[in-house]
C-alpha cells in the first residue's frame, strides 16, 4: 500500500526500524536456517495408484450384489450436482460411487493447524446473471443473502474474495492486479487495451438466435457458427494473427489459459482462449469481477452438496466395468477397503467420471477417449513463519510471479477475520504446459519430493528471496489428470460430442471434459442436464 | 630497486582503489539518508551525486597548492576520509530530528567527503609522477578509480546495507580506509617524515570508529529517542506491537508501534468526548463493551457512572493489558481501571470474539486502531458492523473513534456511511485533541428512537464535555466529503481513502 515514495514523519520511523530490524535479523536468519532442517515435506495427491488398476483390471470374482434404481458413477461437482437434483425431483433411492476416500473431485481439500486449504478448484466467479440454476444453488446455501431492488443478487461479504485480491510480481516489484502494468511502454499498454476492447466485443456480442457466443456453460451458447474457426486455431496463432506481438500480452494470455486450461496459448484452441475473457458477463449487479471463495476452496461448494448424498455414497469404490442389458445395467465395482468386488444392479446411471477413466469401463471408448488431453498439475502447500517481500504492495488473496514457473499462488487465509496469523498458509499451484501431457505426467509421479520441493522454492524465491528459511511445512499434491485442455478442434469436434451421448436410454454422461472447460458451473450444468435428460427418457418411456 | 617502485606503486594504487570504494559508499550512504529522511530520492540523490563530484573538482583545483609532505598528507587525508566519512551516518543519525540543520550537515559532509577524495587523486599522481611513466600512471591510476566505483556501487544495495545496516556500513568503510593508512604508515616509515606520529594519529581514528561501531546500537536507540522529541522512559515489546513511553516536563506520552496513543496533558478530551456521549444517552447501561482500548483509560471514564454493573473490554494483546494493570505509572493514568472488579479484560481478536459472543451489550465502546492497512480495515467494515449488531441490545448505542474529518474526511464519513447501512440512527460528533488535532467519533444507535442530545444521567466534574452534544455536532465544510462509497470486506476502500488522505500529509 504504502509505495515508498511518503516520506513523511513516519516513515522515517519505519525506516529507523528497518535499520533496527535489519541489524537484528543476522543472528535470527542463523537460528531460521538452522530451523529449516527440521521442515516437513509430504507428496500426497490422487489415488493413482488404485485408478491404475482399471489397466489391467484384476480384481477378485464378485462376492455381493447391490439393487438401486438410480447410480451415479464419480463423486466430483457433476456427480453431487446430479445427485442434488434427485434430491429436489423427490427421488431418493440412488447411491453416488467414489474412488478416492472423500467425495468433491477437484473441489476437495485439506487442512493442517493453521488453516484449510484447497487441492484443486479454489474459486467460483460472481456467476453470469442468467445462469439462474446456479443463483438458486447460491441462494440455498445462503452465498446469496438476498436481492438488491433491481434484482440483482447481494452476495455474503465474507465469502466474496476480501481486498485487496490479486496482486503481480512484475519487474521486480509487487503490483496491483494481474495485468502487467507497472513501467510498460506506451505500445505495449496500446496493445493491452486494443485486446481487451476485442474480449469485450467478443463478451458482448451475441448469435441470431439472441445468445452469447461465449457464455457459460457452454451448451447454452449460440448455435450459430460465426466463431467457430477459432477452435481450429490455437490462441498463439490468433495472437500472431491480431498482430498482438508484445512479450508482456503473450506472457499474460499464456498465463490466463494455464490458469484455467492447464496448457498455455501453444496448446489451446482461440476459441477456448477466448472464452476464458468473454464468457463472464459481470453483469450481476456491482460486484463486478469479483470471486467467491474458501480457505478450502471450492470443497465448500462440493461440502454443501455433500449433504445431498448422506447415507448414499460409497467411498473407495472403483467401478471398472459396466454391462448394459435390455432390462437394467450392472455395474461391477471393486471395494478397496474390503478388497471385494460387488456387483450393482441399476436401472440409470450418470456416469461422472472423465473419459480417460470411461475408455476402461465401457467397450469402444478408446478411439474418442484419445481426442481428450487433461493437463497435469502440482499443488503445493506451504506453512510459513513469515513471507519476506519488498511489501511494495501488501499479501493478496491471488499473488503471481509474472513470467514464473508456476502459477502464483493463493493465500489460503485471506478470508480469515482475524488480525494477526503465526503461520501463513499459502498453495502454489502449477500446471505442465507441454506438447505431450503423457510425459508430464511421468514427471510428476517420477521425481522425489525434495525434486518438487527446490522446484517451489526456486520459483517463490524470486519474489520472497530467503522464503526457504521461513517454511516449516510442504504438501504437496499430485493431480495426474488436473482437468481437460481445449486443444484447437476439441470443443466442437466429433469425439466430444460422441462421449456426451446416452446409451440406450441408461446411461448419461456429466462431467466437465464433456463440455471442455473445466470450472464449477460447467460441472454444476453436467449434473443438471443428465439429470433432466434421464427423467425426460424416463417420463416418454412410461 | 625496479621491486621496490613496483611495490611502492601497488601500495599506493591500492590505496586509490579504497579511496575510490569508500568515498562512492559515503556518497551512497548520504544518498540513502537524505532520500529517507527528506524524501524524493531522485532529487536527493541528484544532488548528493552533484554535490560529490563538484567538491572533487574543488578539491583538485586545492592539490596544486601542496607542494611538501605530499606522502605524509595524502595519508593523513586517507585517515581524515576515514574519519569523517566514516561517522557521518552517525552523526546524520543523530541529527535526525533537526531537519534544518540536517540537510546543512549533510552536504557539507559530502561537500568535505568529497574535496579530501578530490584531493588525494592529484597527490597521488604528483608522488608517483617522477617514479612512473606518465602514460602508465594516469591510465592506473583511472582504472583502479572506477573499478573500485563500480565495486561500491554494486556492494551497497546488494551487501551491504541488508548484512550491516545503513550506520555500519560507512563505519565500517571509515575503518577499511584508516587500515589503508595504517598500513602506509609501517610499510612506507622510511619514506615518511614522523612516521609515529602519523601512526598515533591513524590507530587513535581506527579505535574511535571501533568504538562507534560497537555502540552503533546505542546510537540509533538515542536517535530514536531524539525522534520522539522527548525521553523515552519505557520501552516494551508484545509480540504484537511496540509500545514506548516517553516524558517530557509534565506530559506522559504513549506511542504504539511509533503512533502516539496519547498524550497525558489533553487525552481527557479524546476519552470523555468518546466515552459521555453514548453513556449519557443509552437507555441502560448495565453491559458495558469496549473493544480496543487496552490502555484502560475509556474505562476510567465508564467506571465515574455508579450505575454501570459490568464492563467487557476486548483488546488483542495481552502486554498491553497487562502492563496497564501493573505497571505504576500506566495504571495511575487509567485510576486502577483494569484492576476494578466490574471489569472483565478478554485478550482476543475482537472480530472474531464478536462473531462467537452469546452475549449483548448496552453500549459499544469501539476504539481501535486507525485503517491505516488491510487487516485494521476489517474492523471498520460493513460485516463487522453487522457482526456488532449481534450483540447489542434493542436500545444499544455505539460509539467508534473514526480518525480525524478535518486530515481524512473521506475516511471519517466512510466509516459513518458504513455502519449507517447497519443502525437505524447514526451521526458524527468532534473534538480538538491538541496532540492529534482534530479528531472525530461516528454515534450509533440500534433503535430509531434513540436522541444523542438527550441526556438521561450526567457525571460531574468533567474537564472537557458538559454534556451539550449539538456543540460537537457541528462540522464545517472542510470537514465533509462527498460520493463516499461503503467499507465492504471485498473492496476495503476505507483503507485505500485513509492512505490517500494520510498518505498526502
Amino acid at each position: 500500500m504504502k509505495n515508498g515514495e511518503n516520506y513523511n514523519g513516519t516513515s522515517r520511523r519505519t525506516f529507523l526500524k528497518g535499520i533496527a530490524a535489519s541489524l537484528l535479523l543476522a543472528p535470527f536468519l542463523k537460528a531460521c536456517q538452522q530451523k529449516a532442517a527440521a521442515l516437513i515435506v509430504k507428496l500426497t495427491g490422487t489415488n493413482h495408484v488404485l485408478g491404475h488398476r482399471l489397466w489391467a483390471k484384476n480384481f477378485p470374482k464378485p462376492s455381493q450384489n447391490i439393487q438401486i434404481p438410480y447410480l451415479i458413477i464419480g463423486g466430483g461437482v457433476s456427480g453431487l450436482s446430479a445427485a442434488r437434483l434427485f434430491n429436489k425431483k423427490g427421488i431418493d433411492d440412488f447411491l453416488i460411487l467414489e474412488m478416492e476416500s472423500h467425495i468433491g473431485g477437484n473441489s476437495s481439500n485439506g487442512e493442517n493447524k493453521h488453516s484449510k486449504f484447497p487441492l484443486g478448484a479454489h474459486y467460483l466467479p460472481v456467476p453470469n446473471f442468467h445462469d439462474k440454476e446456479l443463483l438458486q444453488f447460491l441462494e440455498e446455501e445462503k452465498i446469496i443473502t438476498g436481492y438488491t431492488a433491481n434484482g440483482f443478487p447481494v452476495f455474503d461479504e465474507q465469502q466474496l474474495s476480501f481486498s485487496p485480491q490479486e496482486r503481480l510480481f512484475y519487474k521486480n516489484t509487487w503490483q496491483e492486479g494481474l495485468v502487467p502494468k507497472f513501467g510498460n511502454p506506451q505500445a505495449v499498454n496500446d496493445e493491452f487495451d486494443r485486446f481487451f476492447a476485442l474480449m469485450e466485443a467478443f463478451r458482448t456480442e451475441k448469435g441470431p438466435d439472441n445468445r452469447y457466443y461465449f457464455d457459460i456453460p457452454l451448451s447454452v451458447g449460440s448455435t450459430d457458427a460465426r466463431h467457430r474457426h477459432l477452435d481450429t486455431i490455437s490462441m498463439q496463432q490468433w495472437l500472431d494473427e491480431n498482430d498482438f506481438t508484445s512479450p508482456e500480452i503473450g506472457t499474460y494470455v499464456n498465463y490466463c489459459c494455464r490458469d484455467d486450461f492447464g496448457l498455455g496459448i501453444a496448446y489451446i484452441s482461440a476459441w477456448a482462449g477466448i472464452h476464458y475473457f468473454a464468457a463472464r458477463k459481470h453483469n450481476a449487479g456491482d460486484t463486478k469481477d469479483n470471486v467467491l471463495t474458501w480457505p478450502e476452496g471450492n470443497a465448500r461448494l462440493a461440502h454443501h452438496l455433500k449433504k445431498y448424498t448422506q447415507g448414499k455414497t460409497l467411498l473407495n469404490y472403483l467401478a471398472f466395468d459396466i454391462d448394459v442389458s435390455d432390462d437394467n445395467v450392472i455395474v461391477t465395482a471393486f471395494d478397496s477397503d474390503k478388497q471385494e468386488t460387488v456387483t450393482i444392479t441399476a436401472q440409470k446411471v450418470i456416469i461422472a467420471t472423465p473419459q480417460f477413466v470411461n475408455q476402461y469401463l465401457l467397450p469402444n471408448r478408446k478411439p474418442i477417449a484419445k481426442d481428450f488431453n487433461y493437463a497435469p498439475w502440482l499443488l503445493a502447500t506451504l506453512t510459513v513463519s513469515h513471507l519476506p517481500d519488498d511489501e511494495s504492495y501488501p499479501l493478496c488473496w491471488d499473488n503471481v510471479i509474472f513470467n514464473g514457473k508456476g502459477l502464483g499462488y493463493i493465500y489460503d487465509q485471506h478470508q480469515n477475520l482475524k488480525q494477526i496469523q503465526d503461520k501463513k498458509v499459502i498453495t502454489w499451484y502449477h500446471s505442465f504446459s507441454t506438447a505431450n501431457n503423457k510425459k508430464a505426467r511421468k514427471e510428476l509421479y517420477s521425481k522425489s519430493k525434495e525434486y518438487w520441493e527446490a522446484f517451489v522454492l526456486s520459483d517463490l524465491k524470486a519474489a520472497h528471496p530467503g522464503i526457504e528459511n521461513f517454511v516449516e511445512e510442504i504438501t504437496i499434491h499430485r493431480l495426474g489428470h488436473g482437468m481437460i485442455s481445449p486443444v484447437p478442434g476439441f470443443l466442437f469436434g466429433a469425439s466430444k460430442h460422441e462421449a456426451a451421448k446416452s446409451i440406450a436410454n441408461k446411461l448419461y454422461f456429466a462431467h466437465t471434459d464433456l463440455s471442455g472447460i473445466s470450472i464449477f458451473e460447467e460441472a454444476f450444468h453436467q449434473g443438471i442436464n443428465a439429470v433432466n435428460n434421464l427423467l425426460h427418457d424416463t417420463a416418454v418411456d412410461t | 630497486m625496479v621491486k621496490k617502485f613496483l611495490r611502492f606503486e601497488v601500495l599506493l594504487l591500492l590505496a586509490v582503489f579504497t579511496i575510490a570504494t569508500c568515498g562512492l559508499v559515503y556518497e551512497l550512504v548520504a544518498g540513502t539518508l537524505a532520500s529517507y529522511l527528506l524524501g524524493d530520492s531522485v532529487k536527493q540523490f541528484s544532488f548528493i551525486i552533484g554535490v560529490y563530484l563538484f567538491s572533487m573538482g574543488v578539491g583538485s583545483y586545492f592539490s596544486k597548492f601542496i607542494t611538501r609532505n605530499l606522502l605524509n598528507t595524502f595519508i593523513e587525508i586517507e585517515i581524515l576520509v576515514g574519519v569523517i566519512g566514516g561517522l557521518s551516518s552517525a552523526v546524520l543519525f543523530v541529527l535526525f530530528e533537526s531537519v534544518y540543520y540536517f540537510q546543512f550537515i549533510l552536504y557539507l559532509l559530502v561537500f568535505i567527503t568529497g574535496c579530501l577524495v578530490g584531493l588525494e587523486i592529484p597527490l597521488l599522481m604528483n608522488i608517483l609522477k617522477d617514479r612512473v611513466k606518465f602514460r602508465d600512471l594516469v591510465s592506473n591510476v583511472f582504472t583502479f578509480d572506477y573499478i573500485g566505483a563500480l565495486l561500491a556501487s554494486i556492494l551497497f544495495p546488494l551487501v551491504l546495507v541488508p548484512q550491516l545496516g545503513i550506520m555500519r556500513t560507512s563505519l565500517f568503510f571509515g575503518m577499511i580506509n584508516i587500515s589503508i593508512a595504517i598500513m602506509l604508515c609501517f610499510i612506507l616509515k622510511n619514506e615518511l617524515k614522523k612516521p609515529k606520529l602519523l601512526r598515533a594519529k591513524a590507530i587513535f581514528s581506527f579505535l574511535l570508529l571501533v568504538v562507534v561501531f560497537i555502540f552503533s546500537d546505542s546510537i540509533l536507540s538515542f536517535s530514536e529517542g531524539k525522534l520522539y522529541g522527548e525521553n523515552i522512559i519505557y520501552t516494551h515489546a508484545t509480540p504484537y506491537q511496540r509500545i514506548v513511553l516517553t516524558h517530557n516536563k509534565s506530559d506522559y506520552r504513549l506511542y504504539l508501534n511509533n503512533n502516539l496513543q496519547f498524550s497525558s496533558q489533553d487525552e481527557y478530551r479524546y476519552h470523555e468526548a468518546l466515552v459521555h456521549p453514548v453513556m449519557a444517552s443509552a437507555k441502560k447501561i448495565d453491559n458495558i463493551l469496549v473493544l480496543g482500548g487496552g490502555d484502560g483509560l475509556a474505562v476510567r471514564e465508564i467506571l465515574k457512572y455508579n450505575d454501570v454493573k459490568h464492563i467487557t473490554l476486548v483488546d488483542l494483546d495481552e502486554g498491553m493489558t497487562n502492563l496497564f494493570k501493573t505497571n505504576t505509572v500506566l495504571s495511575g493514568f487509567n485510576k486502577g481501571a483494569l484492576n476494578n472488579p466490574k471489569v472483565t479484560v478478554i485478550n482476543s481478536d475482537a472480530y472474531i470474539w464478536a462473531k462467537d459472543c452469546k452475549q449483548q451489550f448496552d453500549v459499544a465502546i469501539i476504539d481501535f486502531p486507525d485503517p491505516s492497512n488491510y487487516s485494521l480495515g476489517k474492523l471498520y467494515s460493513l460485516n463487522f458492523y453487522r457482526t456488532l449488531q449481534n450483540i447489542l441490545t434493542p436500545e444499544a448505542v455505539v460509539v467508534i473513534q473514526t480518525t480525524s474529518p478535518y486530515f481524512a474526511p473521506k475516511s471519517f464519513w466512510c466509516i459513518n456511511k458504513t455502519i449507517q447501512q447497519v443502525l437505524p440512527v447514526t451521526d458524527a460528533y468532534h473534538a480538538y485533541v491538541p496532540s492529534f488535532g482534530e479528531w472525530g467519533f461516528t454515534i450509533a444507535a440500534n433503535s430509531p428512537t434513540t436522541k444523542f442530545s438527550k441526556v438521561r444521567r450526567k457525571v460531574s466534574g468533567l474537564r472537557f464535555y458538559d454534556y451539550d452534544f449539538e456543540r460537537l455536532n457541528d462540522f464545517a465544510k472542510d470537514m465533509k466529503a462527498n460520493d463516499i462509497e461503503i467499507n465492504r470486506l471485498d473492496n476495503q476502500v476505507l483503507v485505500r481513502y485513509f492512505d490517500e488522505e494520510w498518505g498526502k500529509l
